[in-house]
């Protein structure tokens, strides 16, 4: 609505200058206004095209299509999933899936569906990266879960790749549901291979929480929100309460780190 | 979204605008230019008109509304769900809803196709496009336990008189199970022919639902390197036949 409104009033505004314009000054005006509007549906088409990605992304993971999934991602790209430290590189990522996953392909008596939704993109002025914050629901032989993805994309040669994916877990759960299960699926070292560099970030699942941050601000007040980054991020509590600053330093280990949960013994 | 359209909206505005100076007239370079951000404004506002499409045709389907749902397709549009066959014309496909319960659905009645992800694809010359969607179903029927439901769709879309319409739905099935037990203990086949109101042909593929898998065959290219996704190779099937 507001934007209709700016652009009744630029062209009210060329209207009444149109007329007096040398020709040539006139067609450059012409020129400029275009190279706008081209900016403007390209930035569009871009938004669309990191959605794609992204759901692309989620319709290769459902059906192990591990080197395909691999080719979405720019060389250098990163990957850090749940709990499982950062991988560096497209061939990295690969890797990653087809060791913990198994070979490329659908698997019989499996099911992994990572449904993707809610996405908000955006693209930086420069027209060259973007990023999409959204969510997976995960519904799979195993029981449900919730991956949320703050990613970042580039564009390389016209090309939209993945550049940054980051998918901390909110909640994992059997099948018996969250009100009776809840299965903190975030240690490193619960399955191979090793990453690359240990994870970013230390955080916990439900019932806990912890609030991923934002690529960007309020669309309304046009505030960053910001959590407590200087803690370690994860909440046994709302933020703010006593009971979560509490939280935050239980078991905390002289340098500083928090140990999140025993992995398992087996 | 609605963010998105408006936006759109007040593109065309601009676009209009430059089309209208007198300079622009006299230079065909301009003129060239215009027409091609016009185009490419075109097909988001078509890419917008199918997501919104699909969309409606969703929330018809949950409800059984068949009237409604059957009259998006075109004259010679085909609806094709799970191992079902196909069925070709509105008159057809609306009979072969009622497969799927009663006209408004009845009373215990739950038949939710969520649909989510969708990717789809414009043809540059925006008369069709194809769509890939994420199916999620819930289902219930009086007497009987709550189902859950996956699958993927398929779809082709045509744009006739200045509106889109369904030229083929295809919601492949890959499975069922039951709401409390899960896909561990339970996994329902799907559907078969109706003897009630046979389909006009066959499933155009014949595969299995969980605990087999398949991969419903992709329309669109891999968005980076640009290779078809059609040869994908299927999980083999013992059952189906498939090697």
């Amino acid at each position: 609505m507001m934007m209709t409104r700016l652009l009744a009033r630029a062209l009210l505004a060329a209207a009444a200058a149109g007329p007096a314009m040398a020709q040539s000054a006139a067609a450059q005006s012409t020129a400029d206004r275009l190279a706008a509007l081209d900016q403007r549906i390209t930035r569009l088409e871009d938004l669309n095209q990191i959605e794609r990605l992204q759901r692309t992304y989620g319709y290769f993971v459902d059906k192990g299509q591990w080197t395909q999934l691999s080719e979405l991602f720019t060389d250098d790209a990163t990957l850090e999933i749940g709990g499982k430290g950062l991988f560096l590189g497209k061939k990295r990522v690969l890797e990653y899936m087809q060791t913990a996953f198994g070979p490329d392909g659908a698997k019989e008596g499996v099911l992994a569906n990572h449904m993707q939704f809610q996405s908000i993109p955006d693209i930086a002025a420069g027209g060259t990266r973007g990023w999409v914050r959204a969510r997976a629901y995960v519904m799979s032989n195993g029981g449900w879960g919730l991956p949320l993805y703050e990613n970042e994309y580039r564009k390389e040669g016209g090309v939209w790749k993945i550049s940054r994916l980051s998918g901390p877990f909110t909640m994992y759960t059997n099948w018996d549901g969250w009100g009776k299960n809840a299965l903190n699926n975030t240690w490193p070292d619960k399955f191979e291979p090793a990453p690359d560099l240990p994870p970013s970030t230390v955080y916990l699942t439900y019932p806990a929480y912890y609030i991923v941050p934002f690529h960007y601000p309020n669309p309304v007040t046009g505030k960053p929100f910001l959590a407590d980054k200087a803690e370690a991020g994860a909440y046994a509590a709302p933020p703010g309460t006593k009971a979560q600053q509490a939280a935050l330093k239980v078991g905390r280990l002289a340098d500083g780190t928090q140990p999140i949960a025993e992995p398992p013994k087996d | 979204m609605s963010v998105r359209a408006t936006m759109k909206g007040g593109l065309l505005l601009a676009l209009a605008a430059v089309v209208a100076l007198p300079a622009a007239a006299q230079d065909g370079d301009l003129r060239a230019q215009v027409v091609a951000a016009k185009h490419r404004v075109q097909l988001l506002e078509d890419q917008d008109a199918i997501e919104n499409l699909q969309g409606m045709f969703g929330y018809y389907f949950d409800k059984g509304l068949w009237d409604q749902a059957a009259a998006m397709f075109t004259a010679k549009g085909s609806f094709e769900y799970g191992q079902r066959g196909v069925y070709i014309g509105p008159a057809r496909i609306r009979q072969s809803m009622l497969l799927f319960g009663p006209q408004g659905l009845a009373q215990g009645y739950l038949n939710n196709h969520m649909m989510l992800q969708p990717v789809i694809v414009v043809a540059p010359d925006g008369r069709t496009a194809t769509g890939r969607w994420q199916g999620m179903v819930q289902l219930a029927q009086p007497g009987a336990n709550g189902i859950w439901g996956v699958g993927v769709y398929e779809n082709d879309y045509v744009k006739e008189g200045g509106v889109w319409k369904i030229a083929s739905l295809h919601f492949y099935v890959t499975g069922f199970t039951d709401y409390d037990k899960g896909w561990m203990k339970a996994a329902y086949p799907m559907a078969g022919q109706s003897a009630l109101f046979p389909p006009d042909r066959p499933p155009s593929e014949v595969y299995r639902a969980y605990p087999s898998a398949y991969i419903p065959p992709f329309s669109f290219r891999h968005p980076v390197t640009g290779q078809s996704l059609r040869d994908i190779r299927q999980p083999a099937d013992d059952v189906v036949g498939r090697p």
